[in-house]
Formats: C-alpha cells, structure tokens, sequence
C-alpha cells in the first residue's frame, strides 16, 4: 500500500464495511457485529500506520499522505485529503474508539443490520471531516455526519429519543448554514484569480483589510464571517449558550453514540476552529479571543455546576463535557504555543477519559436499566456498588480520575499545559478556571460518594461484576489514559510542528 | 438575426411538436369507448410525444441563439432547457397518473391532453420576446390550469379549487394587462427588444407611470409562480386537486413564470439605475416573504401534500434570489436548481401519491413507520427530503449552494441569510416524515406489498438523479452556465 493512498483507505474501508453489512443477510446478526468489528479493526490499525508513517518534523500538511482530484474543476472545488500534527491524534482517537464501540455495542438487539451500518457510516463521515484540505469537501462531510447521527439516536436511544435527535439536528444545521454562508462568501472574496475553496489557499490573512457595506456602515469581511464559522463550530463544541441540544443528544444516545459524540464529534468542532476560523482569519480570531476565552470560562464553571445538580449520572457526565471543552476553548484563546498544545493534547484525552465514562455507565446501564443517583422520589438509585462490583469499580475510579485531572492521569497533563499558556494572558481568567477544577472533583466525588459506597442497597445486589468483552474494551482506555498521563511525548510529538506553525502565523496579528 | 415566416416555423420544431402531441392525444381518446379502463395505447403516445418534444428541445441547446416570428419570440439556449425542464415534469406527472388511483380512469386522458396544452403555454412563456406572446402563454397556460384543478367534477373540493383558481387568476390577468396597456403607453411598443430601447432613453416623468405599471405587471407573473401575497390560491387548489395535477402544477407553471421573469429581468432591468433598484427591491422582498411564509406555513400542516404545496411556495421563493440578482450566475443557479427541484418533486409525490393510493388519504400518520413496512419507498422518500432540505450530498444542497453563489457573489447577505435560516426551517417538516417513517412504529407490521413494479422501478429512476447531481454535478452546471438568456 502506498503511504499516498493511506488516507483513501482509512476513509473508504468504514464505507465499503457498510456497503458489505447492507449485502449481509438481516439475520445473521453475529455476522454482521463480527464483520463490523473487523473492519474498524483494519481501519484502527490503518490509522496506527499512518501514525508510524507520519514525520513528526513537518509543520504543514504532510506531502507524502495528500490526495488531490478535481472533483468539480469549474468551481476549483477538490477531492482534497491531507493530515498534520492536529488531526493525526484525532484520526488515531476515531480508529480507537469506534473499535471500542462496536465492542460495546455487541449488546444491540435491534435492528442490528441497520445499526451497525449506520455507525461505520458515521466513522467514515468523521475522518472525511478531520480529512478534508477542501472546504467544500469538508462541508459536506460535516453535514452528511447528521443523517446517520440523527437514526443513530433516534432509533436506538432512549425513552425521548425522538425529541433528541430532531434537536441535535436542528442546531447543528443551524450553525451549518451560517457556515455555508461564510464558506461561499470566503469563495468570491478571496477573488483576485484564487476563487478557491483550498483551506491552504484561503489561509493567512488574506481578508484583514476587507470591508463590507450594508445599511450604510462598514464592516469587517473577517470579523463578520468568523463570527459566522464561530457559531457553526461554537454549536458542535458546544460553547455556551449553544450547548443547550448536547445534554438531550447524551442522554438519549445509545451508549456507543455517546461515546463517539463526546469522544469524536465535540473535537469536531473545535478542530474546525484550528483547521478553518483561526487560520483563515488569524486577525479576527485574535480580536476575538478575549470573548473566546470567557466563553471558555463560562462552560468550565457553567458546566461543573449544571453537572453537580445532575441526579442522572448520564447527564452528569454529559455536562462535565461541556465543562472539559470549556478547557479546550481557554487552550485555544491562549494562543501560545503551550496553550495550544495543550487544547490539541485535551481534544485527545477527553476523547479517551469521557469515552470511559461513557462505556462505564453503559455497562452499569445494562444491569440497572436506569441511571438514577437520587431517584425522583428521594431514595437512592445506587449504593455499595465499590463492594458489589470491584472490578468496574476499579476502571471506573481510574476514568473518574483521569476527567478530574489528577497527576499521573492524562487529564492533568493537558489542563496543566492549558493553565500554563493562558496565565500570561488571562491572569483572572485563569484563576477563575482553577475554580472549575475544583468543582469537577467536588461532583465526580460527590457522585462517587453517592453511588460506590454506603451500604449495598436491595437492587444493586443481583448485579454481576464486568465479563470478557466489557473488560476487553475497557483494558484499552485504562492504558491510555495512564501511558499518556505519564509519557505524552507521543501525542505531543506529532502535534508540535503543526501547531507551533499555527501560533506562529496567528502571532503576526 | 430575423426570419421569414416559413424559416421561424423550422425553428419552432418542439412547440409544434407538443401541439401536434396535444391534438393527437385528443384523437386517440375518441378511438376508446366509454367503459375501456385501460389505455396502454393513449399512454404510450403521450410518452412518444412528450419524449420528442424533449429530443427536439434538447437539439436546440447547442444552438446559436435566434428570434423567430419577427421578433417575437426566441429561441436561445435558456429557454430550450427550461422547455426541456418542463417537458421532464409534464412526463413525470402523466407517469404518475398513469399509476395513480386518485384520478379516475376515465379523466387521466382528459389530464393528459390539457397538461400538454399547459405545456404549450409554458414554451411560449419561457421564450416570449413580446407582451403579447407572454400573454398569450399565460393565459393558455392558466386557462387550462383552471379546468384541470377542477377536473373530479363531482368532488366539491376539486370544484372550489378550479373556482378559486380561476377567480384569482383572473384578477390578476385583469391587473396585469392593465399595466401593460400603462407600459404600451410610455413606450409605444410590446416588443421586448424595442422596449428596452426605449427604456434606455425614458424621461424621469415617464418613471412615475412605469414603475407602478412594471408592478401591476409583476403582479400576473407572481401570481403564475405563486409567490408571497399572491400565493392564497395555491394551497387551496395544490390540495383540492387530485395528486398528480398537484405535481404538475408544482413544477411545470412556475418554471414557465420562472423563465419569464428571468427573461424580463434580464432584458428591461440589467441597466444600474431606478428601475433596477425598484425591481430588483420588490424582488427581494417578495422572495424574502415568499420563502418565510411558505415556510412557517408548511410546518402545522396535517396532510403531506398540503405541506409539499407549501414548500414549494419556499423553493419558488428561493428560486426568485437567482432571479434578482440578474445576471449569469443567478440564471445558471435558477436553472440547476429547477433541474433539482424537477426530480425531488416527483419522487416526493409519486411515493405520498403511492402511500395515498393504499390508504386512501395523505395524513401524517399514514407515514408511520413506513420504514418497515416499505423500505425501498420510504428510503426514496427520505433521501429526497433530506434532498429538499439541502443536506449534502444531495442535489437539494447543491442546488441551494448554487443559489447562494448567486446572492453573495452580489454581496446580498441579509438574503442569504434569510435563505439559510428558512432552509433550518424547512429541515423541520422535512424530517418530520423522516421522523415518522423511521422513528415511529408502524400501525401494523405486516409488509405493505402491491406497489406495481412499475412503480417501484419509476420510483428508482427517479431518485439516481437526486442522487447522482448531488455528487456529480460539474457537466449539469456546465451545461447550466451555457444557458445564457439572449439579449439583443
């Protein structure tokens, strides 16, 4: 195999495994989980040898991976793939993970054929995304993830799935459209004999000194339309105000759908920021990155205390996620190079720490049927499971650490790194952040507190420990986040040149 | 570039083709006695009509354009395509008749033969170069339109359709001649190409009668492509008429008034000056209106082909923004987009028109669970709601895009934005039958079966197209931009 064809692969085997798993007969439902495993395997192992392959030395997009075709030549609109040092760990994360998943989803009863089909859809559709060199071909791969993501949750969700899924799609086109918009209007400024969707060619601060007229004022081309891309990807981080879809679309997923919704899909948006607004318009994302930074803020302290009133731990777990991106965005306002790092590296051990937790309360779910801490009624939804069940226990105190942040786990690295970069900038906003540390281990312990110890009540007795293939999915994780809370070089390596190339171009404005 | 009489009418090869499809049909029918249900014969001669109609037309694309009749009528490529546009619906909609129960045996011929008749109207429409003409191709086309929305003569709804229909639009034929005889009057011609002319020298005074006139005059065609306010009849008559004339009314009259305005845009208002602004300003609030209304309406509506009246209210209204911005790029964005919207259109009616047929109404609630009951309908319906929504990649989004290079390339953002979020809207009662078909359990779970093979297979077809200009788009857009309105 050549390394030019690598991206192709790693793209078309997840769709050629749906195009197989439609061929397959409906009820051969151990055949097609089988088939669905393999191929994220081969896909999880390409992703690795790209990973081998990649020269950690190369700030820009690595030449020996491009794929370049016309695809529309009148409009100068590419088939254009490419990989740097920010998508690369994000490309090793969805091999991981949707491995893992599929692993976790060996439980679906329903509808097998279709689901299994539907998620190594949505695999493909992800690295389209953290692919794309094109915008257009990014476009539309950021918008065909919603078809198999709005079945995904609706079919195979919970109790108001339906509600969920119509939501999560709704605001995620919304901020697709403004998106579109910026995306065509980028097309005709860039003018001047570069019509051109190419991210590399739109790139730089080509449209700083641009004004716009309309009602009789001027505006600035590249204020205005990155407010446009901010919304867009502001929606899939989500930044608040616009999280408000993220805690239904978790709930309600299934749990393999969360995982990949925390652990993927929110990266999604704030790889956008780092692929496509701060690049295009690195004059605007410095005007900006105050407000950034706030809203940053606000997630973090936001997030950790809509999570601490959470008595469903699904939920709960679904706001630290807003609460962790809020991290990632204070990584990204920084603009420093350790800021940076550190957003890219958070991105990264998110992904593994809250897919952890995500995989933990699916496999709790599967024996409780329910997600309570404190039942509606008042009375405990769980108690003693530390007794009950060691073996997830352990796992579970290992995922709970490493979201906390605690040294030795990956989570302290990248929030370190964060902290680090942002302190020059944003003395009191960085004070303010640590607070949000600080909540983040009062509800994970709280919520520990509340459902590992105590006494063993009534119910939780007739649950059983872990088997084989939950411990198999989980073994994997635990590794990560302990390796990589140790020994980041690995990630940190790739990501280095690409982002200090990044920083270097934002910090001429 | 004139030619005599006799020349023109070798250059008029489709028109005189649909007509002579029209009377034949017409003839056929005659041969059948009143209790033969079947009528292989009458269909398969619409189809040889209508298909070389659409050979004939398509053989005029590549060639230079030319004005016939002295002048009063053009043949360029703009117009051939949009002919062979509304040739494809009239052959679609005449498919679903064919297939479908909502007619009765007995009336599908007398559709047939006036859909052509429509048609004819149409041609004429897309390639008037003179008052008259345009005029005439309205009123054959409305004309006819009114008998066929009335055609179950004994429903009371499909009676009140063809009433409405045919009140309103005589009112606005009534408005629309009485701007003209105002706009004969400051010019002293009907010819287009004359008029523009003298548009070119126009006093100031003389603005204060045109603008008005040019607005009355806007009045007849808004009303043709039922455009917000002049839109109240088309819920109305799109419901009380059987299916298959809803299908054809959503396609083939408002790509005629599309072609039509994009005709006198391009021809009296492509100059800078008041005119343009006035124009171009009415447009753009009509179009703002038209997508909005149509929108917001289409989301309480109980019955799926009420609501795909509505929506196409909006795409009409998306369709006008490549219309205002007059020039090359709206005019080829209005053209892939009417290619788009042709093929979504008739998926989308010919799968509630087969759902309708089984269950004898169109409600919401017949589309439950559809999925796993009829897979191959219920996924053709999904892509092309997706489709309409402009979720890439489909050739609804492609067409959308389009649209958008034409409204930022001029640099209107307030409409591009008013477009993008009522295309969020829209995606709202899309995927409500989404929703409904896949989410929802079925009523009962036995397979619904009897669709014909020849529906299932038209079904098919029709859906690659959605499919494939969604991926593959480059020659229908090259063939797009070669679609330039002549102007002499």
């Amino acid at each position: 195999m050549q390394s030019s064809n690598l991206l192709n692969w790693i793209l078309w085997t997840p769709f050629i495994g749906v195009i197989v798993t439609l061929l397959l007969p409906k009820a051969k439902e151990n055949m097609i989980r089988f088939w669905a495993l393999i191929n994220t395997a081969v896909t999880f192992i390409l992703t690795l040898v790209l990973y081998s392959k990649f020269d950690v030395t190369t700030p820009g997009m690595q030449e020996a991976f491009n794929v370049k075709i016309p695809w529309i030549s009148s409009f100068n609109i590419f088939y254009s793939l490419g990989v740097d040092g920010i998508s690369l760990p994000m490309t090793v994360l969805t091999g991981l993970l949707f491995f893992l998943c599929v692993l976790s989803s060996w439980t679906v009863s329903k509808q097998v054929k279709g689901y299994f089909a539907l998620f190594l859809f949505l695999q493909s559709t992800v690295f389209g995304v953290f692919f794309a060199m094109d915008f257009f071909l990014f476009y539309v791969y950021w918008e065909v993830m919603l078809i198999p993501m709005f079945f995904l949750i609706g079919i195979w969700g919970g109790e108001n799935r339906e509600y969920a899924a119509v939501k999560f799609f709704l605001y995620t086109f919304f901020g697709s459209i403004l998106m579109l918009v910026g995306m065509v209007a980028l097309y005709y400024a860039s003018g001047k004999g570069v019509d051109s969707f190419s991210i590399l060619a739109l790139q730089g601060g080509k449209f700083k000194s641009l004004q716009l007229e309309m009602f009789g004022t001027t505006f600035s081309f590249s204020k205005l339309f990155f407010i446009f891309l901010f919304i867009g990807f502001a929606i899939k981080v989500p930044v608040f105000p616009f999280h408000t879809w993220l805690p239904h679309a978790h709930v309600q997923a299934p749990t393999a759908v969360s995982v990949i919704l925390a652990g993927v899909l929110l990266k999604m948006g704030t790889y956008g920021f780092l692929r496509i607004a701060y690049p295009i318009f690195p004059s605007a994302s410095v005007y900006f990155s105050d407000a950034i930074a706030w809203l940053g803020l606000i997630n973090v302290i936001y997030g950790a205390f809509c999570a601490m009133a959470q008595t469903d731990v699904k939920k709960l777990v679904a706001y630290s996620s807003v609460s962790h991106m809020g991290f990632v965005m204070l990584g990204l306002a920084a603009m420093t190079v350790t800021g940076m790092n550190g957003a890219v590296l958070q991105m990264f051990n998110h992904g593994t720490s809250t897919a952890m937790m995500f995989l933990l309360i699916g496999i709790l779910y599967e024996r409780s049927h329910h997600r309570w801490i404190v039942r509606p009624d008042g009375s405990k939804g769980f108690g003693g499971l530390y007794t009950q069940l060691p073996k997830f226990s352990i796992v579970f105190i290992i995922a709970m650490f490493a979201s906390m942040g605690l040294p030795g786990l990956s989570g302290f690295i990248s929030e370190a790194l964060i902290f680090l970069g942002i302190y020059e900038r944003f003395t009191t906003i960085t004070v303010l952040a640590l607070i949000g540390l600080l909540l983040g281990a009062a509800y994970l312990l709280w919520m520990f507190k509340r459902m590992f110890f105590g006494d063993v009540i009534e119910e939780c007795k007739s649950y059983t420990d872990m088997n084989a293939r939950e411990i198999a999915y989980m073994v994997p994780l635990c590794i990560a986040v302990i390796v990589f809370g140790i020994y980041p070089a690995p990630i940190l390596n790739v990501m280095r040149a690409s982002v200090g190339n990044l920083v270097s171009m934002l910090s001429m404005y | 570039m004139g030619a005599n009489y006799l020349a023109s009418l070798s250059h008029y090869v489709p028109e005189l083709l649909a007509c002579l499809t029209m009377f034949g049909l017409i003839l056929i029918e005659a041969t059948y006695k009143e209790e033969q249900k079947t009528r292989g014969f009458f269909f398969l001669s619409a189809y040889i009509g209508l298909a070389s109609v659409l050979v004939f037309s398509a053989f005029a694309i590549t060639k230079e354009p030319l004005s016939i009749f002295t002048n009063s009528i053009i043949i360029d490529p703009f117009s051939s395509i949009m002919k062979m546009i509304m040739v494809l619906g009239t052959l679609g909609a005449v498919l679903i008749t064919s297939q479908s129960k909502d007619i009765d045996g007995n009336l599908k011929p007398e559709f047939v033969i006036m859909a052509t008749g429509v048609l004819v109207g149409g041609m004429l429409l897309s390639s008037a170069n003179n008052m008259l003409v345009l005029f005439i191709g309205i009123e054959t086309l409305s004309i006819l339109s009114y008998v066929l929305a009335s055609l179950r003569k004994e429903d009371e709804r499909s009676s009140e359709a063809g009433l409405k229909y045919s009140l309103y639009g005589g009112i606005s034929s009534g408005i629309m001649l009485f701007g003209l005889s105002h706009i004969f009057g400051v010019l002293g011609t009907i010819n287009f190409t004359e008029m523009a002319s003298a548009l070119k020298t126009i006093q100031q005074t003389d603005l204060i009668v045109l603008m008005p006139s040019f607005l009355l005059f806007f009045v007849g065609l808004g009303y043709k492509i039922a455009c917000v306010p002049f839109h109240m009849w088309s819920p109305d008559v799109y419901e009380g008429s059987p299916l298959p004339v809803t299908t054809f009314f959503s396609i083939v009259p408002k790509v005629a008034g599309l072609a039509a305005m994009i005709r006198i845009s391009h021809t009296f208002f492509s100059d800078p000056g008041a005119l343009n602004v006035g124009w171009v300003g009415v447009l753009s609030i009509v179009a703002a209106l038209t997508m909005t209304v149509g929108n917001v309406s289409a989301i309480g509506q109980r019955s799926v082909k009420r609501m795909l009246a509505y929506s196409s209210i909006s795409h009409a209204g998306v369709m006008l923004l490549g219309v205002l911005v007059i020039n090359e790029i709206g005019t080829r964005s209005v053209v892939f987009y009417s290619v788009a919207y042709l093929f979504m259109t008739l998926v989308a009616f010919y799968v509630v028109s087969a759902v309708a047929d089984k269950y004898g109404n169109d409600h919401f609630e017949r589309f439950n669970g559809l999925m796993y009951r009829y897979p191959a309908m219920a996924v053709a319906l999904a892509v092309v709601m997706f489709s309409l929504a402009g979720i890439p990649p489909l050739s609804g989004f492609v067409a959308k895009f389009h649209i958008f290079t034409a409204v930022l390339n001029k640099n209107y953002y307030v409409l591009a934005i008013i477009a993008g979020l009522n295309s969020v809207v829209s995606l709202y009662y899309y995927l409500k039958i989404v929703r409904l078909m896949v989410l929802k359990p079925a009523e009962s779970t036995e397979p619904i079966s009897g669709f014909s093979l020849m529906n299932q297979g038209a079904i098919v077809a029709l859906c690659i197209p959605v499919l494939l200009l969604g991926v593959f788009w480059e020659k229908l857009i090259t063939l797009a931009d070669g679609a330039k309105v002549f102007i002499q």
